[in-house]
């Protein structure tokens, strides 16, 4: 017997989590694949998207997660709330992300996931900052999280904090392109230089996709990857010691033996 | 003590509120209703924490709405009728897709993009107005048992919170007295993430302790009651925006 | 009602069994305490009782534990709800909404019991614990007194049999405490709830104490009687002490009881020790300062002058204004009016090196200020900070608690080492004047005498004074010369310990309670004056 694993994507929530995924990238994406000029796609996705990511909660709370992972999940997308507001005024100053990234890293891909997108669904829910982007944000940071997956479990010390600062950058990046992406339509509308046009080739779309990006990138992504990469360089340490002595008291999958007298133990050993 | 609106009503309220400004499509009938929202949100807010919200999202929707003009007005597509003034020509390099910055400016672009930006944060202000006009506690109280446990954990969060933001003062104070002038991140963070995490691991042993996730099934206590002043509510808005849609 | 057969326990990843073959059985309607020191195991035993150990936390369990029959290892903690009620350390931290009715309905909700069932136990509850008033407040704005009451209702809205708390006094003030502790009494005494109690303050549990069970520093347990345990452990509350410094024959565990037997000696009539007042100079001068806090008002025309080497308590109730008092003279805020100087200088103008010079600070939670991964990082930052030469700081920390291993994360301290770690930080910047808050919560008897003794060094050998918030009575009348008491906002008393805390029942010491109408306060005065007289 053992107690409780901590939160993980398995079987059909792992499924879920694939499919409510491909509809929310299909909402990000959009206006590179379209042939015609249709009307509002983007009203179409403002309903997707946020269906998603309710069937990817129901799905979720199909009694997966244990106490331990609630309390975890909720303590930390509090902190990460809480640590937002430290960064207005400067654009780009989030110091979500570093923690975001470092607990996915320790607790795992799955409970990565699923603090990004708790951590923004609060953040809206405590400020008020209900917009057609928040499932899209939400998804977006919950596949930060979740692509913690891909750095190698082996890796220890030094290489280990290179590899999470690296995808540090490559994170800010990507969720500044995702960001965009879905504001595109938003902020540009359909009618300005920059914006998609139905129908042309892949190449001008995204020439004009990077061209509005460039210059939110310069205001937003680059300060937001290079504050990111430095916390964990300078705090990646004793955070990731922190988390993971954290995950070690909260005795995930400990063993729970029972034997009948401890002579008897004494005796075996 | 003003009797209140079922928290779900408020929500449904301005879904459908939204629809019906963007099934409309007029700036003036959507300023209208952002004014209409903002003095009902005046007259019942309570004073809680959340109340916030509304003005926030205003502010949020102020912003969308600059940029979208001020985007629209330097490189939106040049829409043909009165000039009322002439930016400067700024040419961009050519590996920039041939945009052209500036030139003349005309009234039939500038209301273009203000009509758009107003519309986006109308709709903003009413999501606002139902944030900031409903407690999160009785919110996630009715959040039904089929997403009950992510509702569990935004409601520990939601409690949390607050707790957290005291606790960066605290130690703040707390470092400022050991001659810690400069704040240093990790000097705050560390600290508030060991507590937090102390914290999350006593709650869980208190819930294990208290019988969470024992019984495949949930009682509710205190079902909120859906009353005839929300369905009353719910119908006029829904009336306002079948009429609004069928313009 | 709880039996323990044979139980031991062992944690996954350590070699050192918790509790060996221990075996005892606890009656329906007993009240039980749980002593020891800290790390002794109290946590891990009452853990036990509920399922916690092994189930939540793994672990390997000999023996078998059953409660009311049912064997906690065949079903989980949260099954057990019904019968085991359990409130922990720090019950604002088990807490999962916000409002006070829901929390007490979030264990019937989890157990799905149905909602008019819900209800009458709710307003049960509410009118056993006196909480009706406070229904529907918001749980972080209560008192401590309030929040453990609601701690405990959580447990009791199940109607469990037995009623296992750890520490549920050590945050609270004395009139608190006595309300959570009667609360306790009157459900052990009219409903025969069975109560299982861990804590460090004694002095204030053990009148109401049926059976000790007693983990010793040896690892062997103690159970019987109260008054049979108290006779031979080590550490004791002050009534013991008393009794056994008097070498009284039988040992009594209530104020009552031991009033009888030392009638004798408080008919006597003992010389009047002149108390020595030497003149000091003063070092902290607070002249008639207010403060408010938006519209709620603070404390209102304070004054009061500290001298060079005396060590003044500041005592009162929760929210009578001891902080802002406190944070005034540290100099965290600028008093709304009126003027503070410490040695000669505003504290609110300093900075940095000079403030760490100039004041010493402990907080209530001193792991505010701790943010290395190890003791000897956190030494090695006070030594160059400080600039002393390296291992000053561990050096210091030595003479307060030994054996200290120098990788341990500070976290994993005990409360009395990390205070410890603390104060050496504090004390590493020699500074003029040291100011602590709530410093003996969570501390066990050991480590509050290492404390009391470091302090009261540093007062006398470098003439400096010792200013202290705090609600521990017995400290007080151990440690300090003076007592400040703070009542919604003012100072309403400024004397001699002796003479303010003679004059206040409630925060009278355990001795001068037995003693009363002689003015003595600790059981060192006692033998002092009884020794004075022969």
């Amino acid at each position: 017997m053992k107690t409780s694993r901590i939160f993980t994507f398995r079987g059909a929530s792992a499924v879920t989590l694939f499919a409510t995924s491909a509809v929310s990238a299909l909402g990000f994406i959009w206006p590179f694949l379209l042939k015609h000029k249709q009307g509002h796609p983007q009203w179409i996705f403002l309903i997707a998207v946020p269906c998603a990511l309710l069937l990817l909660f129901i799905n979720v709370s199909n009694h997966e997660l244990d106490a331990k992972s609630v309390a975890l999940l909720a303590v930390l997308s509090a902190l990460i709330a809480a640590l937002r507001p430290m960064g207005t005024g400067a654009v780009g100053i989030e110091p979500m992300w570093f923690i975001l990234i470092l607990a996915a890293r320790v607790f795992g891909p799955s409970f990565g996931f699923l603090l990004g997108t708790l951590s923004m669904v609060l953040s809206a829910s405590i400020t008020g900052g209900f917009g057609p982007w928040l499932a899209y944000q939400s998804f977006a940071a919950g596949w930060v999280g979740l692509g913690v997956a891909l750095i190698p479990k082996r890796l220890i010390g030094r290489a280990e904090l290179f590899a999470l600062a690296l995808y540090g950058i490559i994170a800010a990046e990507f969720f500044g392109i995702a960001m965009d992406l879905q504001f595109w339509p938003w902020a540009l509308g359909a009618d300005s230089q920059l914006s998609y046009e139905a129908g042309v080739p892949l190449a001008t779309n995204f020439a004009h996709f990077f061209s509005y990006h460039f210059l939110s990138a310069m205001a937003w992504d680059i300060p937001r990857a290079i504050f990111t990469t430095t916390l964990i360089f300078l705090t990646g340490k004793p955070v990731l010691h922190t988390l993971r002595r954290a995950y070690t008291k909260a005795a995930f999958l400990n063993p729970i033996e029972f034997i009948e007298r401890a002579k008897e133990q004494a005796v075996a050993k | 003590m003003r009797k209140s609106l079922h928290p779900l009503t408020l929500w449904i309220a301005a879904i459908f509120l939204a629809i019906g400004v963007v099934a409309l499509d007029s700036a003036y009938i959507a300023i209208a209703i952002v004014g209409v929202v903002a003095l009902f949100v005046f007259i019942r807010r309570d004073g809680s924490p959340w109340n916030m919200s509304f003005p926030l999202s205003l502010r949020i929707g102020a912003t969308i709405l600059a940029i979208r003009t001020v985007v629209g007005v330097l490189i939106g597509v040049p829409i043909p009728g009165r000039t009322l003034f002439t930016i400067p020509i700024l040419h961009l390099p050519s590996w920039m897709p041939g945009i052209r910055i500036g030139g003349a400016v005309t009234l039939e672009r500038l209301s273009s993009s203000l009509h758009e930006g107003i519309i986006i944060a109308t709709l903003i202000a009413l999501f606002g107005a139902a944030t900031s006009l409903t407690s999160p506690h009785k919110l996630l109280r009715v959040t039904p048992s089929f997403i009950y446990e992510i509702g569990i954990t935004l409601v520990i969060a939601t409690s949390l919170f607050p707790q957290l933001a005291t606790g960066v003062r605290r130690i703040r104070t707390a470092q400022r007295l050991r001659g810690i002038e400069k704040v240093k991140l990790g000097s705050i963070a560390l600290p508030l993430l060991e507590e937090a995490l102390a914290r999350s691991l006593q709650l869980a042993a208190s819930m294990d302790s208290r019988g969470y996730g024992v019984s495949r099934k949930r009682s509710r206590y205190r079902p909120q009651q859906w009353l005839a002043r929300d369905s009353a509510f719910i119908l006029l808005t829904g009336l306002l925006t079948l009429v609004m849609v069928a313009q | 009602m709880i039996t323990f057969s044979n139980v031991s326990l062992l944690y996954p990843h350590s070699t050192k069994t918790i509790l060996e073959d221990l075996s005892f059985e606890i009656e329906e309607g007993e009240m039980v305490l749980v002593m020891g020191e800290t790390g002794s195991g109290k946590s891990s035993l009452l853990r036990l009782i509920n399922g916690l150990v092994p189930h939540h936390t793994g672990g390997i369990l000999a023996g078998d534990i059953s409660v009311d029959g049912i064997s906690t290892r065949t079903v989980k903690p949260g099954a057990l709800a019904h019968l085991v009620g359990i409130v922990g350390q720090n019950p604002l931290n088990g807490f999962v909404t916000d409002i006070v009715e829901e929390e007490l309905a979030f264990t019937m909700e989890s157990l799905n019991v149905a909602p008019e069932v819900m209800r009458k136990r709710v307003e049960e509850v509410l009118d056993i614990l006196g909480l009706t008033a406070i229904r529907s407040r918001s749980i972080a704005t209560l008192s401590g007194g309030e929040q453990q009451r609601v701690a405990i209702g959580t447990a009791l809205v199940m109607h469990p049999k037995v009623l296992v708390l750890d520490e549920p006094t050590s945050a609270l003030d004395p009139i608190a405490a006595e309300e959570v502790l009667s609360v306790l009494h009157r459900l052990v005494h009219d409903l025969s709830v069975t109560v299982i109690i861990a804590e460090h303050r004694l002095e204030r549990v053990i009148q109401f104490v049926d059976r000790i069970i007693y983990i010793q520093g040896n690892g062997e347990t103690a159970i019987g009687p109260a008054e049979e345990i108290l006779q031979k452990a080590d550490l004791v509350p002050p009534i013991i002490k008393l009794a056994r410094a008097l070498h009284l024959n039988d040992i009594k565990t209530s104020v009552r009881d031991v009033r009888r037997q030392t009638e004798d000696i408080r008919s006597r009539d003992f010389p009047n020790v002149a108390s020595s007042t030497h003149a000091v100079t003063p070092a902290i001068i607070v002249s008639d300062i207010s403060h408010s806090y938006g519209a709620k008002r603070a404390l209102h025309n304070a004054s009061t002058t500290i001298g060079h080497g005396e060590i003044v308590a500041i005592m009162g109730r929760n929210g009578a204004g001891k902080s802002t008092l406190l944070h005034s003279i540290v100099g965290l805020h600028l008093p709304d009016s009126g003027s503070i100087t410490v040695n000669g200088r505003n504290p609110v103008t300093l900075k940095g090196r000079q403030r760490r010079h100039a004041i010493g600070y402990v907080p209530q939670e001193p792991s505010d200020l701790l943010f290395a991964q190890s003791v000897g990082e956190e030494c090695a930052q006070a030594d160059s900070d400080n600039q002393l030469n390296s291992g000053s700081t561990w050096a210091l920390l030595n003479t307060l608690v030994p054996n200290i291993a120098l990788h341990t994360h500070p976290n994993d301290l005990s409360e009395g080492q990390r205070l410890a770690l603390v104060l050496s930080i504090v004390l590493a910047a020699n500074p003029e004047v040291l100011v602590l808050d709530e410093p003996t919560r969570g501390l066990d008897y050991r480590a509050k005498n290492l404390f009391t003794l470091a302090l009261k060094e540093y007062a006398t050998q470098s003439n400096r004074p010792v200013l202290l918030a705090t609600h521990d009575v017995e400290l007080v009348a151990e440690l300090a010369d003076r007592v400040l008491f703070l009542a919604e906002g003012e100072i309403v008393a400024d004397g001699t310990t002796l003479d303010v805390l003679l004059s206040s029942p409630a925060f009278a010491p355990q001795v001068a309670k037995i003693m009363s109408p002689k003015p003595w306060l600790t059981v060192s005065d006692v033998v002092t004056a009884m020794g004075n007289s022969e």
